[in-house]
């Protein structure tokens, strides 16, 4: 669009970009500001950076959501994986239903499932804590694993286990080397979305961590609480930059999985063309 | 061909609840033989293929592959390999690969692995595509690594499931010619499914026709053409004009004289052993039906031309022979024919065949 044929539309476009990214540009400029009121600039430093990969608090949060997230990306593929082999062979009705679990998972307000996860523990006596929270990730984090899964499952000719047990393949084998191997792209593609949204989560985290799990955005929410220091920017600065390296490397993937769709449809061209 | 049976089914019935998709079939395929089974869609030809492959298990009967009874062994297990209506491969895998698969499991040595797989893509004509992807090659191409896959791992049966289906025409009848060479340079029984008859003519030793789960006929295309025994088999396999009658009783030379309807006695040769009274109907192709010009619509014989369609090699004619019916001449000396010329129509004795009628007819 040209912003000149549109003023408005134009105007409104560079101010949401504006208010988008400005936040985010001030963050990474206090990370380095020497000034640690961030009322001025005072001359660029790494001390916040530093001083942030030494703080225990930090750390501590940093590793918890790691395991968090580590572990709901394995529960959330093993959960999708099944589920999309058992929705290959079902009948169009209870794919229908499972379907509808699945996008409801992703739909329903991330609020609603933390609070009612966390009256269930409650209930049942369950700890609160790295495993809940886990168990809170996957509930949505299985969902988009499944919807990126089933979009690979689908391209897949239903004949080909078939003829890797008429070529002598055990069902484990044909399992193995055909099935699980066609989904790879998918399932490394659906892993790092899912550990993504696992590392950035709050609303789950806060609701199942109990006393017992602080993973980093919540971390860095209590501090800012506390006070706001440059050490939070630096940090910020640092998780942006995983998450972006991590869908970086999703989006990679995804672009080759593009482009072997192109490539058939090329080889179909070619096919009808003569 | 040595005349050792390389399948035999016997008394083989699939049922799916309710449907019975396959009843009690007895079948013998030769070793090295080029065996097609015909029939329209969901007359049980796929479903008897997979029976020989294993993906389904007969309700009742045997099956045996190269003399060994496998009814209840699983596909992995029978010395047979399928090359499948989709081609099925496997996309994650490049040429070289998809080909080395049964191999691989089958856990070759190394160097006859490689050089086994070099000859398999050689032989189907793949050199130099070994690291593509089958997304990146052609519907043609793609066959022939279905095929290539397949008979690497020299497999007692080949089965192959409409494997030309998704080809264009013209190379359809490449294929065909070279699916035959293919056979007869390797030796080994090919089991081939398809709806078209044609095709399988052109191809194969012998032909099964099916219908509704049955066995309709089994025999050389030529005998299943010339001798149909049932009207199915004479209405499916090519076209036929088919004249209804009632036999009148046996005639010389393994003749039958029979009444037809509108037209008197007439001389049909047919099976063995049909009584006089039976209900039938005459057979006659439409390459054997005369048409000589007439001045007049005049005698039961007559018919008139509805069009005449040139198709390069020959013309097909459409006619409205009256109480007979639309017919259908091909061939010779007709060029001169246009839409509602008369004709009488006349047929040699010897090229009659007389099919018992159909139960409810």
């Amino acid at each position: 669009m040209r912003l000149r044929a549109h003023p408005v539309a134009g105007a409104l476009a560079l101010a949401v970009v504006g208010f988008l990214w400005i936040p985010i540009l001030a963050v990474a400029v206090n990370s380095i500001n020497q000034d640690s009121l961030m009322i001025s600039w005072g001359g660029a430093t790494a001390h916040w950076y530093t001083r942030a990969l030494h703080d225990p608090n930090v750390r501590s949060g940093l590793t918890t959501t790691l395991e968090i997230a580590l572990g709901s990306t394995l529960l959330s593929l093993v959960i999708a994986v099944s589920g999309a082999l058992w929705w290959r062979r079902a009948s169009a009705r209870a794919r229908a239903v499972y379907d509808a679990t699945v996008y409801a998972r992703i739909i329903l307000p991330e609020v609603v499932f933390a609070t009612a996860l966390f009256f269930l523990f409650l209930k049942i006596h369950f700890p609160l804590g790295i495993a809940a929270i886990i168990v809170g990730h996957s509930v949505w984090n299985s969902a988009y694993a499944a919807v990126i899964i089933q979009a690979r499952l689908v391209g897949l000719d239903p004949a080909i286990e078939e003829a890797a047990a008429d070529l002598g393949a055990t069902p484990w084998r044909a399992f193995r080397r055909v099935t699980f191997a066609a989904l790879l792209p998918a399932i490394i593609a659906g892993g790092l979305l899912t550990f993504t949204f696992s590392f950035d989560d709050v609303v789950t985290s806060y609701f199942l961590g109990g006393n017992s799990a602080t993973p980093l955005p919540l971390v860095l929410f209590g501090m800012i609480r506390f006070r706001i220091t440059p050490e939070i920017n630096a940090i910020g600065v640092m998780v942006m930059l995983f998450t972006v390296t991590l869908m970086g490397v999703a989006v990679a993937v995804f672009a080759l999985m593009g482009s072997a769709g192109r490539g058939r449809r090329a080889a179909l061209a070619e096919f009808y063309g003569r | 061909m040595s005349g050792v049976s390389s399948v035999r089914l016997s008394g083989v019935e699939k049922r799916f609840g309710e449907l019975v998709a396959v009843r009690s079939i007895d079948l013998d395929i030769a070793a090295g033989e080029f065996f097609s089974i015909i029939g329209p869609s969901g007359c049980g030809k796929t479903t008897t293929l997979r029976m020989i492959a294993g993906f389904e298990r007969p309700t009742q009967g045997t099956v045996e592959i190269a003399g060994r009874e496998v009814t209840g062994l699983p596909p992995y297990r029978r010395p047979v390999n399928t090359v499948f209506q989709s081609y099925a491969l496997f996309p994650h895998l490049d040429v070289f690969e998809n080909v080395a698969f049964g191999l691989r499991e089958a856990r070759v040595p190394r160097a006859e692995l490689r050089r086994r797989v070099a000859a398999a893509i050689s032989l189907a004509r793949l050199d130099g595509r070994e690291r593509a992807r089958p997304n990146q090659l052609s519907g043609g191409q793609q066959q022939r690594v279905a095929l290539a896959r397949a008979l690497v791992n020299r497999p007692e049966v080949l089965l192959l499931d409409e494997p030309l289906g998704a080809l264009d025409l013209k190379l359809r009848k490449e294929m065909q010619g070279q699916l035959k060479d293919l056979q007869r340079e390797v030796g080994i029984t090919f089991v081939y499914v398809t709806h078209d008859q044609e095709e399988a003519f052109s191809m194969s030793d012998r032909v099964a026709v099916m219908d509704h789960g049955q066995l309709e006929q089994v025999g050389r295309p030529e005998d299943v053409y010339r001798r149909p025994m049932t009207p199915f088999v004479a209405s499916f396999v090519g076209l036929a004009n088919q004249l209804t009658g009632r036999v009148a009783g046996p005639a010389a030379g393994e003749r039958y004289e029979v009444d037809l309807d509108h037209l008197g006695r007439r001389l049909a040769h047919g099976p063995p052993g049909l009584a006089a009274g039976t209900a039938v109907s005459v057979v006659v192709r439409p390459e054997d039906l005369r048409l000589t010009p007439a001045d007049t619509q005049a005698g039961p014989a007559a018919a008139t031309v509805v069009d005449a369609a040139f198709l390069g090699a020959h013309r097909t004619v459409r006619l409205d022979a009256g109480a007979l019916g639309q017919l259908v001449a091909i061939g010779q000396g007709q060029s001169a024919l246009a839409p509602d010329d008369k004709v009488v129509l006349s047929w040699a004795d010897d090229d009659a065949w007389a099919v018992p009628a159909a139960e409810e007819g």
